[in-house]
């Protein structure tokens, strides 16, 4: 038996679940590295052994079982765990996001459509100066801008006639 | 939904523990949890019983505050009881136990690690955490004796503390849960082997560092 192997076995001897053989006991009786580590050991064991822990309160099994009632009364509450898994979350959150912006396109896009396609209603005023007003304006002048131009050519006949 | 959870925080279940203890060598704490899946609410109240006060112990040597240690103990217990209709014995019931509760105790350090200023142990004041003393005074010592044994005491939780989390909870589990290597091995997803090798570091460490106290 040599150093090494006691040490393999150290912990098992410090707290007694391996209770040793002849060979340790001789190796450990002549080597005193082994031993003052061994004998350390045993004494650190001996003092964790001094930090206890409380007993449960009496009141324990009362909150327990108020908090399994509890968990009893909400019977949809086993789908919100679910929301508490963080993966789940991101993952809920960026399916939320995408649904989100997918939407806002579309709608976006329906906008557009309906602007190229369909005509003002009458009964929105549209104000002036806009290209929706200006060209509703020439719609209805039509006749008048019409008249202009005849105008405009009688005019240059009278040119004509004036200087031939 | 069975009587026997509902009367839990009542009156203990003498016929409840009396089914189950009938045969305790021939029934094992996997085949109750599966009879906790089938809705038989006694087998639950049963290891809730059974393993109250080991999951009490270990979470305040993991979070040094016996009103935490009882919620997360309970919290520990609440996660059984909801994860009852998918319970498969792949492993001991007291390693699944054990897996939730390390779990449960490593979020609650984690969450709480800027909340829990540099520990002071003051010896002559009750502990602000548990509004006790730091351990009973034992009415044999003298008073120096006492302040002594507090003062080791102080040391000990700071020293165990201080370890590396794996460490730690390693440590936890073999001195004072009782647990062997394999177990150990199995609740922190080690070999057997790197368990053995873990806590030997940190008796190490321990030995080191608790030198003065022995």
């Amino acid at each position: 038996m040599n150093c090494n192997q006691i040490r393999e076995r150290l912990l098992d001897l410090a707290t007694g679940v391996d209770p040793g053989t002849p060979e340790v006991e001789k190796h450990v009786a002549s080597c005193a590295a082994c031993a003052g580590k061994l004998e350390e050991l045993r004494q650190t064991m001996a003092l964790l052994d001094e930090w206890k822990a409380p007993e449960p309160s009496p009141y324990f099994n009362t909150r327990l079982g108020a908090r399994l009632r509890e968990e009893e009364a909400r019977p949809h509450a086993a789908w919100l765990n679910w929301l508490r898994r963080p993966a789940l979350a991101v993952s809920l959150a960026a399916v939320l996001v995408a649904g989100v912006l997918v939407a806002g396109n579309k709608s976006y896009f329906v906008e557009i459509e309906a602007m190229n396609t369909t005509p003002p209603a009458p009964s929105v005023p549209v104000q002036p100066g806009t290209a929706v007003g200006d060209l509703q304006a020439l719609e209805r002048n039509n006749d008048l801008y019409a008249d202009f131009d005849m105008l405009d050519e009688l005019q240059v006949q009278d040119d004509v006639t004036a200087n031939p | 939904m069975d009587r026997g959870l509902l009367s839990f925080a009542g009156t203990p279940q003498p016929s409840a523990s009396a089914t189950i203890t009938a045969s305790p060598e021939t029934i094992s704490d996997a085949d109750v949890m599966l009879r906790v899946k089938t809705g038989d609410e006694s087998a639950f109240t049963y290891l809730a019983e059974k393993y109250r006060r080991p999951m009490v112990s270990f979470m305040y040597r993991m979070c040094h505050n016996p009103a935490v240690a009882e919620e997360l103990a309970q919290e520990v217990f609440l996660r059984v009881y909801r994860s009852r209709s998918g319970y498969e014995p792949s492993a001991k019931f007291s390693t699944w136990l054990y897996r939730i509760a390390t779990n449960l105790a490593v979020n609650h350090a984690r969450d709480t690690r800027h909340e829990r200023p540099e520990k002071t142990v003051r010896l002559d004041e009750p502990d602000q955490e548990t509004g006790t003393t730091p351990d009973l005074a034992d009415g044999a010592l003298t008073a120096e004796e006492q302040m002594l044994r507090r003062e080791r005491l102080a040391a000990i939780r700071r020293k165990v503390e201080a370890l590396p989390e794996r460490q730690r909870l390693a440590v936890i589990m073999h001195k004072y849960q009782q647990m062997g290597y394999r177990q150990i091995a199995d609740v922190l997803k080690l070999s057997e082997s790197g368990t053995k090798s873990l806590l030997f570091r940190a008796y190490e460490t321990l030995r080191e560092q608790l030198k003065e106290f022995v």
